[in-house]
C-alpha cells in the first residue's frame, strides 16, 4: 500500500466537536443567528472564508462559512437557513445548548494577497454571511488594507441579515457602504434595483481586489461590471460553499468539473472557475 | 520475495488451514453468477469466476458503514476493523482497490476506510474465465496494480504463489508450499499474458489521447444528451463501478430515541438528485440538472479528471457498468470509441 500512515495514528476525520450556543437570535424569518463557543474553551482557529460541519446527531450535518472574523476569538458566528431537516432541528435551538461542528474544512480567502490592496465585497442575500467574516477581518485590521467598499443587496428590506452590522457600517468612515433592495417597501428609503445599480456610485481602480458572493444568477452580471472596470479575474474571488457535504473531500456531492468545493475552494479566483461549465 | 508452488491436491488443505486462523473472503458462486463474499469452507472458492457482482471494494467500504456512533454523553468511534484476507482478486480489481486507497489517504486521511483496508491482506488471483464485457487489457495499461500482497497462478498440476509482501510470504505458513522452479513461474507469466488476449472489448486509443479528447467534447451538449438518451438514472453504473466510492451521509436513531449512528450509504451520481442544493421555501438548485451532464461527469471521472491523482484513468476495464445497464448505454469502450472516432 503506498499510503504512509496507520490507521491506529490517525483522528476520525468525521469525530466532531462540541460547542455550546452563547446566543441565538432569529436573524430573518429563516435564518438564525448562532453565536457559539468550543465547549473545551479553546478558540476555534480558522481563516476568514472558511467552513465548518454543523451537525446535531440524530439529524445530520450542514456545511456553513464562518460568519464572524478569527481576530474575535472568544466566540464564532454561524447563520443557519432553515431549509431542511438538519437545518431546522438546529434552529429550534437556543442559548445553553450543544452542537457539534467539524472544521475548519476548505481553503478561505487569500488574506496576503488582499493586504495592502483596494478591497471591494460584494454581497448578494444570505453571500453576506461567509463574507462577513472577511468584512469584520478587515475592519479589525483596518490599516493592513487599502479602500474598503462593500456593496450588499436582498430582495427586499425584511431580508436584510445583521442589521446591527449595517446601522453601524452606514455611518462608518472606515468602509464605504452601499446597499441596495430589488423591491422597496414603505419603510425603504435607500436605493432600489438589482447588485448592478451599486457600481456607478463608487469611483474603483482596475487594481481593486473584488470578493464576491450571491445567489448563481448573481455572478455573471457582478463579474461583467468588474470587466468594464478593467479589474482582471484572477483578483475576482467567489465563494462557492452552496454545494457541499462531507466536507473533506471524499463524499464526490461538491465535485464542479474537476474540482472539490470542500477542498479546492469553497474560495476560488474568478479565473479558475470561469470556463467550468458546473459552476454557476 | 519469494515465488512458491503447491499442488492442485493441497490447495484444500492450504485454504482449510487459513480459514481455520482469521476470516478469508472470496469469490463464490451465487446462482448463475458470483460475489466476493467470506468462505465457510475451502470448497465455495471459485477461482474459476469471470467477474463477481459488487467489486471486493465493499469489505473496506461497505453500503453502509458506521462512521460513529453517539448516545446522550456524545459519540464514540464506531470502527471495529477485523484482521481478514481477501482471496482470489482478479488483476484489475487491485487497480481499482489501488485507486481508492489513493483517494481515501489524500488529503484528509479517512481512517474509516483505511483501518479495513490495513487489516486486509489482498491475494490477487490470474483469470482463469473472462466476462462478456471485459476490456482490462487495453485500458490503463501504464499503470500496474500495487495493493496486493501476494499473486496466484493456476499452472499445469497446482498454482504458482508470488508473495510480494511479508504478510503475503507469511501465508506460506498454511500450505504445503515448496519454491517455484523456472519453468513454473514462466507458466504462470503465459497464464497471465494470454488472459489479456481474450478480452471481449478494447478500447482504440491510450489513455493520455483519450483524456485529451474527450476532455474537449465537454461542450459538445448533443453529445452527451445523446448518450443518455435512454438512461433511467438509476446509478447501477455507480453502484457496481470499482472505482466509484460517492457517499451520502445520514444519522439514524436507534428504537431508545437516546442513541444512535452517523453512517455513509453508497452514493451514486447518476442519480438525479445526487447535486441537487435546496436553497430554502422549497426553491432547490440542481447543478447536474440532466441526464445527459450526469453521464458525462461519469465518463469525465472515469477518463479525465482523475488521471493526474492516479496516473492513469479511474476505469479498470471490468465491463460491470456495461453488464449492469439495463439501457446497455454505460459501456466506457463504446462511449470512448465514439468519440475517439467523432
Ligand atoms: S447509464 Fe445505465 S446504469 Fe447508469 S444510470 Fe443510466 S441507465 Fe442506469
Ligand atoms: S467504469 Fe465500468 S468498466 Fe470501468 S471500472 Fe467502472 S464498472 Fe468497470
Ligand atoms: S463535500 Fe464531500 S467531497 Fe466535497
Amino acid at each position: 500500500m503506498n499510503h504512509q500512515c496507520h490507521w491506529t495514528e490517525v483522528e476520525n476525520i468525521f469525530m466532531p466537536r462540541e460547542a455550546t450556543i452563547v446566543r441565538a437570535e432569529q436573524a430573518t424569518p429563516t435564518e438564525k443567528h448562532f453565536t457559539l463557543a468550543m465547549k473545551d474553551g479553546r478558540a476555534m482557529e480558522f481563516q476568514p472564508g472558511q467552513i465548518v460541519e454543523l451537525g446535531l446527531f440524530g439529524y445530520g450535518e450542514i456545511p456553513i462559512g464562518f460568519a464572524s472574523s478569527p481576530t474575535r476569538t472568544e466566540s464564532f458566528d454561524l447563520v443557519v437557513r432553515s431549509v431542511g431537516r438538519v437545518s431546522k432541528a438546529i434552529n429550534r435551538l437556543t442559548g445553553g445548548d450543544s452542537v457539534w461542528v467539524r472544521g475548519p474544512l476548505g481553503h478561505g480567502f487569500d488574506l496576503a494577497g488582499l493586504r495592502g490592496q483596494d478591497v471591494l465585497i460584494v454581497a448578494g442575500g444570505i453571500g453576506l454571511c461567509p463574507t462577513r467574516s472577511l468584512i469584520q477581518y478587515i475592519l479589525d485590521r483596518r490599516d493592513e488594507f487599502g479602500r474598503f467598499i462593500l456593496f450588499y443587496g436582498t430582495r427586499e428590506p425584511c431580508l436584510q441579515l445583521f442589521r446591527d452590522d449595517l446601522a453601524c457600517w452606514r455611518g462608518a468612515d472606515d468602509v464605504e457602504y452601499f446597499e441596495t433592495v430589488d423591491v422597496g417597501d414603505d419603510t425603504w428609503t435607500g436605493n432600489v434595483g438589482v447588485i448592478t445599480t451599486l457600481f456607478p456610485k463608487v469611483e474603483l481602480t482596475p487594481e481593486t481586489r473584488a470578493v464576491v458572493c450571491g445567489p448563481p444568477i448573481f455572478y455573471r452580471f457582478v463579474v461583467r461590471e468588474l470587466d468594464l472596470i478593467g479589474v482582471p479575474r484572477e483578483n475576482v474571488f467567489v465563494d462557492l460553499e452552496r454545494r457541499m457535504k462531507c466536507g473533506v473531500g471524499k463524499c464526490g456531492h461538491c465535485q464542479i468539473n474537476d474540482k472539490y468545493v470542500c477542498v479546492d475552494g469553497p474560495v476560488f479566483s474568478f479565473a479558475e472557475v470561469q470556463d467550468l461549465e458546473e459552476a454557476f | 520475495m519469494t515465488t512458491s508452488f503447491i499442488r492442485s491436491d493441497d490447495l484444500t488443505a492450504f485454504l482449510a488451514a487459513m480459514l481455520e486462523a482469521t476470516p478469508v473472503y472470496g469469490p463464490v458462486a451465487k446462482r448463475s453468477r458470483f460475489v466476493f463474499d467470506r468462505l465457510e469452507s475451502p470448497e465455495e472458492l471459485r477461482l474459476d469466476y469471470d467477474v463477481t457482482i459488487l467489486p471486493p471494494r465493499k469489505l473496506f467500504f461497505s453500503p453502509a458503514q458506521d462512521l460513529l456512533r453517539f448516545d446522550e454523553a456524545g459519540p464514540a468511534a464506531a470502527l471495529e476493523p477485523v484482521e481478514k484476507v481477501l482471496f482470489g482478486v482478479h488483476f484489475y480489481d487491485v487497480k481499482a482497490i489501488d485507486q481508492t486507497d489513493v483517494l481515501f489517504a489524500e488529503r484528509n486521511y479517512d481512517v474509516n476506510y483505511m483501518a479495513h483496508r490495513q487489516t486486509t491482506t489482498i491475494v490477487a488471483a490470474n483469470i482463469q474465465n473472462v466476462s462478456g464485457r471485459a476490456f482490462f487489457a487495453s485500458v490503463g495499461t501504464e499503470v500496474r496494480p500495487k495493493g496486493h500482497d501476494a499473486f496466484l497462478t493456476a499452472v499445469d498440476g497446482g498454482y504458482v504463489l508470488e508473495a510480494r509482501t511479508e504478510r503475503g510470504e507469511a501465508l506460506l505458513g498454511y500450505g504445503a508450499f515448496r519454491p517455484a522452479t523456472e519453468a513454473e513461474i514462466d507458466e504462470a507469466a503465459r497464464v497471465n499474458a494470454a488472459a489479456l488476449e481474450r478480452c471481449p472489448e478494447k478500447l482504440e486509443h491510450g489513455t493520455a489521447e483519450i483524456a485529451a479528447k474527450v476532455r474537449a467534447a465537454f461542450s459538445d451538449d448533443d453529445l452527451w444528451s445523446d448518450l443518455a438518451k435512454d438512461c433511467f438514472s438509476c446509478g447501477s453504473c455507480n453502484t457496481v463501478c470499482p472505482t466509484c466510492y460517492c457517499f451520502d451521509v445520514e444519522d439514524t436513531w436507534n428504537v431508545d430515541q437516546a442513541s444512535g449512528q452517523r453512517t455513509r450509504f453508497w452514493d451514486a451520481c447518476l442519480t438525479e438528485d445526487f447535486a441537487k442544493v435546496s436553497l430554502g421555501e422549497g426553491a432547490t438548485e440542481n447543478f447536474r440538472e440532466t441526464p445527459g451532464a450526469r453521464f458525462r461527469h461519469r465518463i469525465m471521472r472515469k477518463a479525465v479528471y482523475l488521471n493526474p491523482k492516479l496516473g492513469g484513468p479511474a476505469c479498470v476495464g471490468c465491463g460491470r457498468c456495461s453488464a449492469a445497464c439495463t439501457a446497455d448505454i454505460a459501456d466506457p469502450v463504446r462511449v470512448i470509441n465514439r468519440i475517439m472516432a467523432s
